[in-house]
Order: C-alpha cells, then structure tokens, then sequence
C-alpha cells in the first residue's frame, strides 16, 4: 500500500461509505493496477510533493479522486496541452498525463504528437483497452481489426481503418527518451510494467526527456469477458497486433534535457527589454502645423507594396510625436497589401487623434498612377498632393483647388544609387511642400530610426535633402 | 496477537468490503493461497475471495495483481486481524498536504517615461510584460500575430517561455495548465482562432482558472476575411463555451489602451479567478500611436489554490467536475455571484459630451473614434450629440449610461458588425429595467468595412433634423 493514494477519497462522492476506500472501476479493470504502479512509483522516487497529475476525460477522469498529488483534470485529449503549460510554468513539478486511447489516439493526436516532438521531461502514461470504455463500448482508435464494439456492430471494417500503434509511432519521434509497451495479464507483464512507470518518471526526475509508456489494459465490462478471459484476450488477441516491448530507449546517450531559470522581474531589466527610455526627444518645432488644419491634419501615403510608403508614415507619426502631439499611423489592410497597392492613413492632433482613417486627407503622397487615381479626388480642397512624376508622366485632371506636384522620386534615388530610398526623397519633398514640421525635426527621427544601421544614414539624408530640393525645382522655388 | 515468528515479507490482508471479486489475485498466487469466496457481501454485492495462507510465502504477487488502493495489502504486524476496522488502519484523513498561504502580488514602481510609440497589438505585448506575464502560448492568426511575434522576441530575454501550440485548442489547454500552476499567461488570437479555444475557456471558467485572452477581430463568418470586424461580440459576452459562462470582456480603442487595459486584464482575471477576454479589431491591431508607460510593473506572487508542483501546493486540484447535481448547482450558483459582483464593480466606460446629449453614439474600439470624430464635427456645428463608449462590453456599463438615456431622443450605435454591440445593450438595459429605451438607430459595416466620421455625422444630422 502507497502512501501516495489519498487515505480516504473525499473526492469520490464526498468519501461516504464504502467508497471512501474503494475506486470507481469495474471489477477486473486495468485502471485500478495502474494508479496503483504510478502511486508506487511517485512514493519510491520521492517526488510526491512536486507531482503534477493530469486526469483525462475517459474511465480514469477521476484519477484525481485517489492520489494525494496536485491534479488537474483535462479536457478531453487535451492532457499533453496541460502538461506542457504546467512543466513550463514550474520546470521542477513532475508532470504525469494520464490517458486514455480515445483521449490520446484519437480527439487528441495533435496534442500528443506536439509534447511527444517537444520531448519536454514529462511523462505519459497510455492506457490502451481499445474502446471507449467511459462512453460504453464504442470504437477506438485501437480497436483491433473484426471487433465488435457499439458503433463497429459488425466488428471493425476496412472503412473505420486499422488500430493506431501509438507506441510504435512515438517511439519512431525524435523528442521522447523512452518508449516502451506493456501489458497486465500475468504476474511477469505486471512487474514490467511496474518497472516501466517507475523508469518513465525516474526520467523525469532525472530532467532526462520524454517518456511514453503504453499499456494493454483490460475491459472486461465492454469486451464482455469475465476479468480472467480479459487478461486472456489481451495475450491473445491483442499483443500481436501491438507487440510489447521497448520501442526506445536513449537514457544512457542522453543529457539533462533543460534548465530554465526562472522568469525575470527586475525592473531595470524590463524597461531595457521592452525599449522604454527616460530621456525626452529633442523638439524642433514650435506649434502645430495649423496652416494645414487647426486640430488635427490627415495624410495618405499610397503605393505599391515595397514602395515605402508604411515606413514614412512611420517616420511621419514618430516625428509628431516626438514634436508632442498625438498621432496615429495605420497601414492599409486586407489583400491589397499583398503585391497591390499599399497606404498609410496618418493623422497628427493637436489633443488626441478621433478618426484615425483619412478618406479625405490634407496632403497624399502617391507613388504610382493606381493611388493617385484612386485618393487624388478625395483630397482636400487646399490640400497638396506629392507624386512622383518618374512614375506618373500624365498625371489626371483633379480638383484645381488642390495643389499637385510632381517630384521625380524613383529617378534620384536611382541616381543616388539606391531605389529604395525614393519614399525619403519624398517625405522630403512632402517636408518642403508643407512644412508639417521642421526639416531637423524629420532628420532626428531619421537617426533614431537608422541607430543600428548607420552605414545607411547618410544615403537617406541625402535622400530627404534631395526631396526637398526636387519640391522647389518643381515649383521653381515659388512654392506653388 | 503477536507473531513469535522471524516475519521476513508481510503477507496479504484483506477487507472483504474493499474486494470486487475480479479474481486477478487468484491467478497471481503461485502457491494457490486464494480462492473465489461463496458468501455475497452484504455492503457490496460482490462475493469476496478467500485467503488461506497457511502455504504462502510472502511473495507479494497478489498485491500487484490486485486493482483496488485498499485491495489487497500487507497484513500490518502486531495487530487483531479479526478484529481491524478500516478505520484504524486506512485514517480518516483526506490529504496530508499543508494549506498553502498566498504569495501576493508586488507593484514595483517604474520611474517617469519616455512617450512610447507602439503598434497597437505590441503595445499589449508591453502590457503583458508589465502585467507580470512571462508565458505566452499561442497560434499565428492574422491581424493577432505581430504581439505574438513581439513576445516571442521579448520574453526569452526576460527568462519567459513562449510556446507556439499545433492550435488554438492546444494553445487554450497550455493556458489552462500555466494559468492553473498560479501563473499569468496569455495568447492573442483572431476570430477563427478564438472559437476553436471557447470550449477550452469553458473549462478555465468551470475550474476557476485565470488568463488573458487577445482576440483581434476579423471579418467572418467562416475564414472570412482579415478586415476590420466587430463580428466576436456575441461570442465574447454571451458564447463563452458550454455552460453559464461569463468572463469580462475588455474593448480598448487607442493603443494606450491596448496597454492599459491588458494590464488590467491580468488583474481581473487572477482578482476573480476568470478568464479575461480582450477584443479590439484588426485596424486598432495595426495602429501605432503614443503610449504612456505606467509608473509601476506587477512581480507577481502565487495564489494559494495553484496546482503549481510543490509541497505547499500539493492538496490543490484544477477540475471543473461535479458528479452530483446538487453539488455542480451549488457550483454554478457560486459562479454566478462571481459574475453578479462583476457585474456591480467592474463596468467602465467613456463618455463624451453625454451631459447635455440629444443624440447618444454608442461604439467601442476603433469604430468609437470615429465616432468621437463625429461628435466633435457635431458639436462644432451645434449639434447636440455625445458618445457612449463601453471600455467593458461585459458587463455592458448600463448603470453609467441610465441618465444619458433618460435625456436622449435616439441612440446611434456604430459597429462593424450586425447589432452585436446593440443586443449587449439591449440586454442589459432590459436586466436593468429599464422600460423605455429611445428609438436605436445604426450605422453599422460588416466584412472587414469600418463605419466612417462622415457616414455618422450623415446619419446624426439627418435624424437631428437636417441641422447642417
Ligand atoms: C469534446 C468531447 N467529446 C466527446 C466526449 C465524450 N467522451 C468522454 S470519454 C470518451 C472516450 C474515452 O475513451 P478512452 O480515452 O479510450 O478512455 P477509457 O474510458 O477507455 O479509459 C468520449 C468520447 C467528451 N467528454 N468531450
Ligand atoms: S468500462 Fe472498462 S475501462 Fe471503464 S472502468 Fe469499466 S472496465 Fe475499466
Ligand atoms: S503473497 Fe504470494 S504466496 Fe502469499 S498469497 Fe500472495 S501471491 Fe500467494
Ligand atoms: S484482486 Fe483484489 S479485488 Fe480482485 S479479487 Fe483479489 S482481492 Fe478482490
Ligand atoms: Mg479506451
């Protein structure tokens, strides 16, 4: 008798009566020798404390009810999940999921195969009778061929599939350490068995990796066999099928699997993690750029993907803020931003940004005909539109309130050696055409931006200059 | 009756009342000690087996053939066998585990702050970290997956685990182990992604186990598309799996908020042992805008109930099963209170220019901007119009909006999405009593389409009585 099962089963209807000290199980039941091997194994290995008992849904649902560990109990097939969020939550708990066929083979294959390729030490325990004994006999994924069960009425078909060798199939995955199947039906199968558990957890203990042991379990009640014919059927009906043995075994190659060290909560450390810095951007500006609009100035920036346009209107939201206004910047959403067009809606207020879309903006930025086309009519009457003329050779009649210009911006950059930069000859074209903010207060954000890369500042400084003078060329420094 | 004789290995004992008769001792013995009894015991129906041990060796077979914890077992030395009661040989007592205290949580002040500019979805990445969470499980889904991608760079730095499950039922299961081992963890997730966790959410609700959940919502029905959508409501506020289920559903609508309320989500969900559930659109996910960083950061503690693996912990249990009927309504009348005190404590809301309004705009997340546009293009013009915006969706802040209502001619509300918002509102002006409820009027877009300033202002004006 182990120390580890509960002395008295509260759980198991409030532990009145007999059932205080007896379980649940049908006579003759697999389960019942089972709890008893993991209840020795937990107490011989000392880790009684630290043990974690994942139940499953199945006959053994209330495995919670007999051992004196903690217990969680699981969804149904969802055990390895639970495991893997317990062992990572505390890499020193001992994590043993408990389960069924059809819990593991078959609602909760995923689940399975994904602790099994992780290999994290933990430990599994599979309980194979080959039906579903909870729910009253119907298939299981391991219900051998010609059995009858209640929903293979005629015995298992080639349409319902073979029996799923789940012993064979995690022990061909690389991230389990020990792989082995057993069964219960004489006296030497029970002491392998034993053995079996023990060594699974013991390598767990040993921080050593994954193991999986599979076992041959009686059911007596849905095969309809008394307890000894059981025990019989599974030496003959289905240890061929699933051959027992070991299916892996790498204990003596294997290192300790891991050893994390416990989650940081130093805030220093934090503030450095997530990027959070005490020291105040410079400001270059002194108001808000009311001569655009009083409150609150919408931008498009449109193009193709790949054209920039996302990352000025980063720069564009970044500089804002960092001038102390408010400022939101959204990418275009949805297909388009695969391969079509791709804009950005930017506003910048004098208190808070409201409506961050800008369907009618102050100012667009368009970088090839289809966004021109398609925003240009929406611009404020007063408003400027910036596009570039390298792209767009005939630009289309548009309300003659809105100021258009054409900047080359493909044609310089290309000349500065670099296509790529044509979106920052634009914002500086943009910087010229409205005067949003400060030239020094777009460079500032350019450099914070360019940090670690600063092999490419240069070239985009001269990008943004260039801009600007493009801008003035265009309007033969008239501004208009 | 003291044995004289040099005892080497105990041998079997047996209470009858502990056998159900399977026999499978009766096979293991070598020396055929036991055989089937022929008396049915009165208490179980069953018909015991018999020992004999005048031949029996000690060997121990028939106590690992025997399924039963209190089957089959050493005879204890030095006592009556005829006379032992169970009683004083098996204890009364359920568990030895100590009764664990609870670790509380820490604020640890944070110094003045730069600004920060953050996408919104990584602004909540920043609240989870501040919030005190280092475990992140989760499934990549468009628009959620960028505040994924951010804790998946952020939390190894900080000694954190950032598991990317084989799917969003996993990845709600990983919650429920980490969240049940006492811990704050999290998943962000859109639409399709969130019904796959809702029955997994069920369960968190039915065992009492706290996390956050981010879902950014997208266009449906089905895989929809990734657009803007409001289309999750329902689900958030009344489909939170199987069962009486209710967690607080928090809408934030700038990404201040995304950083704020994540923060605060953690809180709740460990202040009632809940879910949490987080629900911005697609558009809000993308936005990047200012951030104030908070002036302090949670080191969290570790609750008493936890299933965390230790000795403190070990009597805990994580279950939402409750066999017997009377037992599993004692339990969800429980839940109910729990969601009654929600209900009276934890409604919040924004309201603008709701103290004189005619016309109230009811909206939440990206959508409430535009709105809040809308107002103040309204109001620009004379036009009396405020807006309700519900920072709790559940429970819907009805107690902060009853005044409003009795002043307003109309509501408007804005959503993407079909009357979602409308139904939380109706509901709980109906729970309310609230009898008469002015006319409600929409400005509703579904699929991925946002409700525009212009379209509001339109339909204020028009229902205002074409004040232009
Ligand atoms: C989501 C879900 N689907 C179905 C069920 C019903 N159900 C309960 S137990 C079970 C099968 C259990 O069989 P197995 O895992 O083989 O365990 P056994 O009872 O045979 O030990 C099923 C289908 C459930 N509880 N949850
Ligand atoms: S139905 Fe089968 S598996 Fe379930 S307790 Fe009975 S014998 Fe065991
Ligand atoms: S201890 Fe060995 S010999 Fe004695 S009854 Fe049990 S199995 Fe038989
Ligand atoms: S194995 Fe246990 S339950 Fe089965 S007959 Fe023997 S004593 Fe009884
Ligand atoms: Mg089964």
């Amino acid at each position: 008798m182990s120390s580890v099962f509960f002395e008295r089963f509260e759980r198991h209807a409030h532990g009145e009566g007999l059932k205080g000290h007896s379980t649940h199980y049908c006579p003759g039941c697999g389960h019942g020798l089972i709890h008893k091997y993991l209840a020795e194994a937990i107490a011989e290995l000392g880790v009684q404390d630290r043990t974690v008992a994942i139940s499953p849904v199945g006959c053994s649902v209330f495995l919670y009810y007999y051992l004196d560990v903690g217990n969680t109990q699981a969804a149904h097939g969802r055990a390895p999940a639970v495991a893997i969020g317990h062992k990572v939550a505390n890499p020193n708990a001992i994590v043993v999921a408990y389960q069924g066929d059809g819990d593991l083979a078959s609602i909760g294959l995923a689940e399975i195969m994904q602790a099994c390729q992780i290999g994290l030490p933990m430990t599994f325990i599979f309980i194979n009778n080959a039906v579903y004994g909870m729910t009253g006999g119907q298939m299981a994924p391991t219900t051998l061929a010609g059995m009858k069960t209640t929903t293979t009425p005629t015995g298992r078909t080639r349409l319902t599939g073979e029996p799923l060798k789940m012993a064979e199939i995690i022990g061909a995955m690389d991230g389990p350490v020990y792989v082995e199947r057993c069964a219960l039906f004489d006296n030497k199968q029970r002491v392998r068995a034993q053995k079996a558990i023990k060594k699974a957890l013991r390598l767990q203990v040993e921080d050593k990796g994954l193991s999986f042991v599979e076992i041959l379990s009686e059911c007596p009640t849905h095969w309809k066999l008394t307890p000894a014919e059981a025990e019989k059927w599974v030496k003959e009906k289905m240890v061929p099928i699933f051959p027992l043995g070991v299916k892996k075994d790498l204990e003596a190659e294997t290192e300790r699997w891991f050893n994390l060290d416990p989650p940081q909560f130093d805030s220093a450390r934090v503030l450095d993690v997530i990027g959070a810095v005490s020291r105040a951007p410079a400001r270059f500006g002194e108001a808000f750029p009311s001569h655009i609009d009083a409150k609150d100035v919408a931008i498009k920036f449109a193009g193709a993907g790949g054209d920039g346009a996302q990352t000025i209107a980063m720069l564009t939201t970044r500089t804002a803020i960092n001038e102390g206004f408010d400022s939101t910047h959204i990418p275009s959403y949805g297909p388009e931003s695969r391969g079509g067009t791709s804009y950005a809606d930017v506003h910048i207020a004098t208190g808070e940004v409201l409506s961050p879309a800008s369907p009618q903006p102050h100012i667009l930025v368009a970088f090839n005909p289809p966004s021109l086309e398609k925003f240009g009519p929406h611009v404020q009457p007063g408003g400027i539109i910036i596009y570039d003329s390298s792209v767009v050779p005939t630009p289309p009649e548009l309300d003659p309130n809105v100021q258009m210009v054409g900047v080359p911006c493909a044609q310089i950059a290309k000349q500065l050696g670099k296509v790529m930069v044509k979106n920052v000859v634009a914002l500086g074209a943009m910087q010229a055409a409205t005067n949003l903010f400060p030239r020094e207060s777009f460079l500032a954000t350019i450099r914070d931006a360019l940090q670690k890369q600063s092999a490419l500042l240069a070239l985009n400084e001269e990008a943004f200059a260039c801009g600007g003078t493009a801008y003035e060329e265009a309007t033969n420094g008239t501004g208009a | 009756m003291a044995s004289t004789k040099t005892k080497e290995r105990p041998k079997p004992f047996l209470f009858p009342q502990f056998c159900k008769a399977c026999g499978r001792c009766i096979s293991a013995c070598p020396k055929d000690c036991i055989e089937m009894g022929t008396e049915i015991h009165p208490a179980t129906g069953f018909t015991p087996v018999v020992l004999d041990l005048e031949v029996c060796n000690g060997c121990g077979l028939c106590l690992s053939a025997c399924p039963e914890p209190y089957g089959l077992m050493p005879a204890p030395a030095d006592v009556d066998l005829e006379l032992l009661e169970p009683e004083t040989l098996l204890g009364e007592r359920g568990s030895t585990a100590p009764t664990p205290e609870p670790i509380p949580d820490v604020r640890v002040p944070l110094p003045e702050l730069e600004t920060m500019i953050l996408k919104g979805t990584h602004a909540s990445a920043v609240g989870a970290i501040l919030a005190g969470c280092r475990h992140f499980f989760g499934y990549p889904i468009t628009p959620s997956t960028e505040g994924a991608e951010l804790l998946a760079k952020l939390l190894p730095q900080l000694d954190g685990v950032f598991v990317q499950a084989v799917s969003e039922v996993a990845t709600v299961n990983m919650i429920y182990g980490c969240g049940g081992a006492g811990l704050r963890c999290m998943t962000f997730t859109s639409s399709p992604g969130f019904s796959l966790m809702l029955e997994g959410i069920s369960y968190m609700i039915g065992s009492e186990v706290p996390g956050v959940f981010f879902d950014v919502m997208r266009g449906g029905p089905g895989l929809g598309n990734i657009g803007p959508e409001q289309g999750d409501i329902k689900l958030a506020c009344r489909g939170l799996g199987h069962g009486n289920t209710h967690a607080v559903v928090l809408a934030p609508s700038t990404p201040q908020e995304m950083l704020d309320l994540t923060m605060n989500a953690f809180d709740l969900a460990f202040k009632y042992r809940n879910p949490v559930i987080l629900v911005s659109d697609g558009y809000l996910g993308q936005m990047t805008g200012r951030v104030q960083l908070p002036s302090y950061m949670i080191k969290p503690g570790l609750p008493e109930w936890a299933v965390h693996g230790d000795e403190a912990h070990r009597g805990n249990l994580i279950c939402s099963i409750f066999l017997s009927e009377a037992d599993l309504e004692q339990h969800n009348i429980h839940l109910l209170e729990k969601y009654d005190q929600i209900i009276h404590d934890e409604q919040r809301a924004d309201l603008f220019h709701c103290e004189d309004a005619e016309w109230v705009i009811v909206a939440s997340n990206t959508p409430a901007r535009m709105a809040k546009g809308a107002v103040q293009q309204l109001r620009d013009r004379g036009v009396k119009v405020g807006l309700f915006r519900p920072i709790t969706l559940w429970p819907f802040p009805i107690d902060a909006l009853t005044r409003p209502l009795q002043r307003a001619s109309g509501l408007i509300v804005v959503e993407a999405g079909a009357g979602q918002l409308e139904d939380e509102l109706r509901l709980a002006a109906s729970h309310a009593g609230i009898q008469d409820i002015p006319p409600i009027h929409r400005v509703s877009h579904y699929g991925g389409v946002l409700p525009q300033q212009q379209e509001i202002v339109d339909t204020v004006t028009a229902l205002a009585g074409g004040i232009v």
